[in-house]
């Protein structure tokens, strides 16, 4: 199962895709994508260069991210891991 | 096909020759080796250096050695993918022209060339560079210094008035507490010298009359009195109470701006600042390069004795405030009796701010 | 200090409008992010993991009270509450929007500050001693130099699309702590037989991906020639520098294919004709540039305390230097409390140190390569306040140099190249080592960790470096021993298999007890570990891990 996440082009923020191609900074939102339409979706929405930077794809599972690069984006999902100063997550 | 100039001053010989077809052009990409262009630089009018990608530096070096290592005189242009943003670096390097691949932002590249004017480093015609700029004024401000040590106040300003900057240079006074000595010494050799007084808005009622009074003793023809701009007061300071809250800002706004305005029209100004008002004066030249103007300091080196000597000596009117302990007088809200030897503690008592700002190269105002 | 005349604020100005502009027509679509990107990156504006961050650049290290304060308000304003400081010197912000940076931008010109050029394929910020104008071993001040290089470099038109980025350090002292055998240009202030001041030049040093040691490429450059050499090594690296593989694009890749002699030759040949044009530097301008560069004098003169309370007393042992003028010293200003973040600072930190550098700084602050702050200047005799004060609020860790203060990269917590987080690693390491004691006890060890292979937390030139990599998504991290900066520099060599996270701590933890057990009188670990070697402390480093 996939998604596809950016960053906001005007303050950085991680967003997800939604499924009526708007984006969300909830992953909850995201709209779940398979294979085929995975890569229609993700050039459709490299076309949107003026509200987000740099869209790819993620993989998913149920319980969030999934795969090699779990846990990048887990931290791009909540924050940072580690920190003096108290981090408030991308939630 | 959109051709930019980015120098206005282009040689027409060269666009003649251009249209006539007299003359060789050619096209070569940007990481061509400049030695394989000995030939081209002496027959070419025209060569275009053609940018794969904006990133690509290795153009600007080419055309650098075009003009410096071989002379090459004719016309340089730039092809391909370049953006606006290198409008400076391109026209500094040595070219005349641009090609580029997007034919839609002509708006861009006009602002863009508006830019970066000067630059630390010299162009290819070796021109506006801030280095030899900076040696050649720093050379001139060395000279008049090294002359000024040997002469007295009087003297100085007599120098300065007559034979180095004869109508293009004023007095900025605040008519404040020592303000009468170098106001005096002015009056001795042209009465008719602008005498710029700024009106904050917030002077001591003491410090108007004096202005006035002092000015007709002094036979001074000709005070101009600046005010700040209305339109930026009813912006910025509606409620009148912005000295309270951020005494930079009032500055800025009733001295720092005003001023600039005010001495546009002159190459040269005299302050009465002196060396033992401490801090930032410690150190002070008796002339410096301030904001793109000249400042002369004919007092700098004078102690408190002397100011109170040449008041007696001449017999000058004193500003009333004085005998009230006030050592430096400026405007009501931020003005207190100095409270000890140093005679500028009484300004802007109990902040950190030591100075109003007009002195010195001012800071961009946040927009 | 260095202070802006009309001509640097004009130029400061003029780039803020410039980027102002650049952001409106990216945010309008007249840029695409390609073109953008460039761009942005030379006003120091990445796109990280979760934001956006900015990278001020904070010349040669040096700092005034009220730059600092400000560098405070916009970690207060614009951002979360901090920043961090970083091993080039610089300070960056973590979640400033794009949107706000222009505002950012302009509050910084006010106080002669700016985030030019601290990213991009382009020169970046020249580093220097921290301790310059102060160290009692110092030869001469290395912040001129520094200067008329950052404006020498600034904006220049041929060389702002290099085919990578270009670091240049500057050291005037005789122990090297600005580590220019690991720039792509180095330059040490020497003095010739005939007693006339000069630099020797090195060229083509680096880390990253392919560290290297720097070659020597002149033994004595005049200073008048300083900027026409430069520029005769920039010209031949912008002309012959790869541009096809992003991993093979520094100056040290091409030193190493022509080899430094044929380097030389190419380099020589570029300076017989620039040597004596308008780049050679006119002695008034040296002059007038060194002017606003000084040592203070102390208004009174007292030795370095020798008692106190025993906290008071650690944290000189460790944290402050013998200085130039008696009287004087100068203080480390720890940013790695145990267990804290390397190199980061709160904003009421900032504003603190603000207020010592300006109440006893002599207005002079630092930023150091280890991440750490130093006031150079310092009377002796306020030396206790100042330690109450830093104690106050955190920031008197008596650890300068110490194992416990480690530098790391920010990694995998913030960073889009990393491949490990290390700054967690860095907060257990330090937690461990300071509840067995062995920090003070082991002496003068440098750790630090990089989250990937572009480390960015030096790695390679620490006594024990750790850098992070992915194995099929968990972390492992590799143990380097031996690297060193300074005149005897060294890259760290890798050990063996890498360890996983929870492990590191522990394994540092007997490298030190093996390091106790092995050293005679007086040796600190890095001469120990020369002198035995780095399989003397293999063994100690993978105990434990068998079963």
């Amino acid at each position: 199962m996939k998604a596809i996440t950016a960053n906001r082009l005007t303050d950085g923020r991680v967003i997800y895709r939604t499924p009526d191609g708007d984006w969300s900074p909830h992953l909850a939102e995201a709209a779940r994508l398979d294979g085929d339409n995975a890569s229609t979706a993700l050039a459709l929405a490299e076309g949107e260069f003026a509200v987000a930077v740099g869209p790819y794809l993620i993989d998913l599972d149920e319980d969030g991210p999934a795969g090699q690069k779990w846990r990048r984006e887990s931290i791009r999902l909540v924050g940072p891991s580690a920190g003096t100063t108290h981090v408030l997550g991308a939630l | 096909m959109l051709t930019s100039q980015l120098d206005p001053a282009h040689r027409t010989d060269l666009d003649a020759q251009i249209a006539s077809g007299g003359g060789e052009t050619l096209t070569v990409p940007g990481d061509t080796d400049w030695r394989e262009l000995k030939d081209a630089a002496r027959s070419a009018v025209r060569i275009d250096i053609h940018f794969d990608s904006f990133k690509d530096g290795r153009g600007f070096t080419l055309a650098s050695q075009l003009r410096g290592r071989l002379g090459y005189a004719g016309r340089l242009r730039a092809t391909g993918h370049v953006i606006p943003d290198q409008a400076a670096h391109l026209k500094r390097v040595g070219f005349d022209e641009v090609d580029p691949d997007r034919k839609d932002l002509a708006t861009d590249w006009a602002k863009a060339h508006q830019r970066f004017i000067d630059g630390y480093q010299a162009d290819h015609a070796g021109t506006s560079a801030i280095l030899g700029r900076r040696s050649r004024e720093n050379a001139d401000i060395a000279a008049l210094n090294a002359r000024y040590r040997a002469m007295d106040a009087q003297d100085i300003i007599a120098d300065a008035l007559t034979r180095i900057w004869p109508g293009r240079i004023a007095m900025m006074s605040s008519f404040g507490a020592e303000a009468a000595v170098g106001l005096h010494m002015i009056a001795q050799v042209a009465p008719d010298t602008p005498v710029l007084f700024l009106d904050t808005g917030r002077l001591f009622a003491q410090t108007e009359q004096y202005q006035r009074e002092l000015a007709d003793t002094l036979g001074l023809t000709r005070i101009e009195i600046i005010h700040p701009s209305a339109r930026e007061v009813a912006d910025e300071d509606a409620d009148g109470k912005l000295w309270s809250r951020n005494a930079d800002a009032c500055c800025d706004l009733r001295k720092v701006r005003p001023l600039d305005r005010a001495v546009a029209g002159y190459d040269a100004l005299f302050t009465g600042r002196k060396r033992f008002h401490g801090g930032d004066r410690l150190q002070l030249p008796v002339v410096e390069r301030v904001n793109g103007s000249i400042r002369v300091n004919p007092l700098a080196s004078w102690s408190a004795e002397a100011i109170q000597t040449y008041f007696q000596r001449y017999d000058l009117p004193r500003h009333p405030l004085t005998e009230m302990g006030y050592a430096s007088i400026g405007c009501w809200t931020c003005t207190a009796p100095a409270q000890d030897d140093d005679i500028r503690s009484g300004r802007w008592a109990g902040q950190s701010k030591t100075e109003c700002g007009i002195h010195r190269p001012y800071p961009v105002a946040a927009e | 200090m260095y202070r802006y005349d009309e001509y640097d604020h004009a130029l400061v100005r003029e780039r803020i409008e410039e980027f102002r502009d650049q952001v409106a027509r990216r945010m309008d679509g007249r840029l695409t992010e390609d073109e953008f990107k460039p761009l942005r990156l030379m006003n120091g504006v990445y796109l990280q993991l979760h934001a956006y961050m900015l990278r001020v650049a904070i010349p040669y290290g040096a700092l005034r009270a009220e730059q600092m304060r400000v560098l405070a308000r916009i970690a207060q304003r614009y951002d979360r509450g901090y920043g961090h400081f970083t091993t080039r010197q610089n300070i960056q912000y973590n979640w400033p929007a794009l949107v706000d940076i222009p505002e950012i931008l302009v509050h910084l010109a006010e106080v002669e500050m700016h985030a030019i050029q601290t990213s991009g394929n382009c020169i970046r910020n020249v580093t220097a001693d921290p301790f310059a104008g102060a160290a009692a071993d110092e030869l001469e001040d290395s912040r001129p130099w520094a200067e008329i290089i950052r404006q020498w470099s600034t904006f220049h038109p041929e060389f702002t699309f290099l085919p990578r980025k270009f670091k240049i350090a500057v050291n005037g002292a005789a122990e090297d702590r600005a580590a220019i055998r690991f720039h792509d240009i180095g330059l040490q202030i020497v003095e010739n037989a005939d007693g006339e001041r000069g630099f020797e030049v090195w060229v083509g040093g680096g880390q990253g991906r392919t560290p290297r040691l720097a070659r020597k490429i002149r033994d004595f450059l005049e200073p008048q020639d300083l900027l026409s050499y430069l520029t005769a090594i920039l010209r031949v690296y912008n002309q012959h520098g790869r541009r096809d593989n992003l991993y093979k694009a520094r100056i040290k890749i091409l030193v190493d294919s022509l080899g430094i002699d044929a380097f030389r030759e190419e380099v020589d040949e570029e300076w017989g004709y620039v040597r004596d044009g308008d780049l050679r530097l006119p002695q008034a301008e040296i002059a007038r540039i060194r002017a606003f560069f000084t040592t203070p004098r102390p208004r009174s003169v007292s030795p370095a305390p020798q008692t106190g309370p025993a906290a008071f007393r650690s944290w000189l042992d460790t944290n402050r230097r013998d200085h130039q003028v008696e009287g004087l010293s100068s203080v480390v200003i720890s940013l790695k409390p145990v267990g804290g973040t390397p190199g980061d600072a709160t904003s009421e930190q900032m504003s603190i140190v603000a207020e010592l550098t300006e109440r006893y700084g002599f207005d002079e602050v630092r930023v150091t390569p280890e991440q750490n702050l130093v006031l150079p200047h310092v009377e002796n005799g306020d030396l206790f306040a100042i330690w109450e004060t830093l104690r106050e609020h955190g920031l008197a860790t008596a650890n300068a140099g110490l194992a416990t203060d480690i530098v790391t990269c920010p990694g995998l917590d913030y960073c889009n190249l990393a491949n490990a987080r290390s700054i967690p690693v860095a907060q257990a390491i330090s937690a461990t080592l300071s509840a067995e004691g062995l920090a003070e006890i082991a002496g003068q060890v440098s750790i630090k960790i990089s989250g990937c292979i572009n480390a960015c937390g030096h790695h390679h030139i620490a006594h024990i470096g750790v850098l992070g990599v992915d194995k099929r998504g968990e972390e492992f991290y590799q143990i380097t021993l031996g690297g060193a900066m300074g005149t005897d520099a060294a890259i760290g060599e890798i050990v063996g298999k890498g360890l996983a996270g929870e492990d590191v701590p522990a394994a540092i933890a007997r490298i030190l007890r093996r390091f106790l057990e092995l050293r005679q009188t007086g040796e600190a670990f890095i001469d120990t570990l020369r002198r035995l070697g780095s399989d003397a402390f293999k063994e100690a480093i993978y105990a434990d891990l068998a079963a």
